[in-house]
């Protein structure tokens, strides 16, 4: 990228922050889209042209700034808060929790994202979206996985966010103590399900060895074969 | 810079052309996914061959493959980039390559050695000629390098322990080599 290029970049990347900024206060009232939008251009005396370039398509485009600048302060604030030599379910809990915690001082307009994410045509971005939040989530937990597992963490942890958002969008209880429950349970859930899971896959994916382990000791036949219980006089 | 100007540069990047990000993760995670492949196909000779007295030439290539599958295993968290969708398939298919081809002999085996590590060494060639004219990914392409260079060796060694006397070797190589092409194909998409 040349010099040139990389300065636009970077004016366009603070162009868009100021823009979401501003736009946000107008989200609650004007939804996410070009209203806000246009709205924010206004009081920062921009050139509408140039409102509309930072975000082509502006009701997707604001809620991915948006997101994206949530999960870069979860980040920051996890860095922080959280000891490093915590627990991996204790970062993953504080985690969803420093999220939810930064989501709360826009929560009506969060509302609202919620509401425009779940129409059918917008599917696709909210899941783009969950999925780069939890996979932000378990590379900050320190996650190294190479295999299936690292599919597997990532779709039990999709699970357990986007339940919890739910259940935190019409908690009402103070301090959000019931929504930290049902994280907790929910939680513990998966912890069990991943336990079974793992056990499954780990008797499947040895299954080769297993196979071939019997054709080293006596044949595979006779492996197959084999009796559940021994011989006895009866037998005969 | 002036060798890389007088050499003929390949096209001009078009819009829709993967990004440089998008080409990296594609490329490390076909490499661990490769990798991780090998490894399995020799722990798959070796389920039936370790008494035999190609044993400890067997071991030694396999050490060399975990050790360039470490270093992915590394490289892919490190440099956030998801793994293949196909981990478990590789895991099954590499191994299963592994016993057939050495039931049926170790000629055969060492046959299925250098078809899968000729294909390797094309593809480790066309990546390390692609990072050419990248130079803040010179260190990867020195790995990629010195792991090209021991995959030839497999090769060499496959060779030497009469790879070619095989029983059908053309038959049985250029099937392996299809695999390895289809397989590194999916693995950079999936």
């Amino acid at each position: 990228m040349s010099e040139e290029a990389r300065e636009g970049n970077e004016a366009l990347e603070e162009l868009r922050a100021r823009l979401l900024e501003a736009a946000l206060p107008h989200v609650p009232f004007d939804g996410w889209g070009e209203a806000a939008l246009l709205a924010a251009g206004r009081e920062l005396g921009l050139d509408t042209v140039l409102v509309l370039n930072a975000f082509p398509d502006p009701g997707r485009d604001l809620i991915e700034a948006y997101n994206h600048r949530i999960d870069l302060e979860m980040l920051e604030r996890f860095d922080e808060e959280i000891p490093r030599d915590s627990k991996v379910r204790d970062k993953i809990a504080a985690l969803v929790r420093l999220r939810l915690e930064l989501l709360e001082q826009d929560k009506e307009a969060v509302r609202r994202g919620a509401a425009f994410l779940s129409l059918p045509f917008n599917a696709g971005l909210a899941s783009r979206l969950l999925w780069r939040t939890v996979d932000i989530m378990w590379y900050a937990a320190g996650d190294t996985a190479t295999d299936y597992n690292y599919y597997s963490k990532r779709a039990l942890l999709y699970g357990v966010y986007s339940s919890t958002f739910l259940y935190w969008l019409n908690d009402r209880s103070e301090n959000y103590d019931a929504t930290w429950a049902f994280l907790d349970r929910r939680i513990d859930e998966v912890l069990k399900v991943g336990g079974r899971l793992g056990k499954t896959m780990s008797r499947f994916m040895s299954l080769p060895e297993r196979v071939m382990g019997a054709q080293k000791k006596d044949s595979l036949k006779s492996r197959l074969t084999r009796r559940k219980r021994p011989f006895t006089p009866r037998d005969y | 810079m002036s060798e890389a100007e007088s050499k003929p540069r390949r096209r001009a990047p078009l819009p829709g052309d993967p990004t440089r990000r998008q080409r990296l993760e594609s490329m490390l995670r076909v490499n661990h996914a490769g990798e991780y492949g090998a490894r399995r196909i020799y722990e798959g000779q070796l389920a039936v061959l370790s008494k035999s007295s190609s044993a400890p030439v067997i071991r030694h290539m396999w050490e060399q493959e975990a050790e360039h599958l470490q270093t992915f295993e590394q490289m892919l968290p490190e440099r956030r980039v998801r793994p293949t969708l196909l981990q478990p398939v590789w895991h099954m298919a590499g191994y299963a390559l592994g016993a057939a081809t050495a039931m049926m002999g170790e000629k055969a085996a060492m046959a299925c050695t250098v078809a899968v590590e000729e294909v390797i060494d094309q593809h480790y060639a066309e990546q390390s000629e692609d990072l050419a004219d990248e130079p803040q990914e010179k260190d990867l392409r020195k790995t990629i390098e010195k792991f090209r260079a021991e995959e030839l060796e497999h090769r060499d060694i496959g060779l030497e322990h009469e790879a070619e006397q095989a029983t059908g070797y053309e038959a049985l190589s250029a099937a392996i080599k299809t695999g390895s092409r289809l397989a590194i194909w999916l693995s950079k998409r999936f």
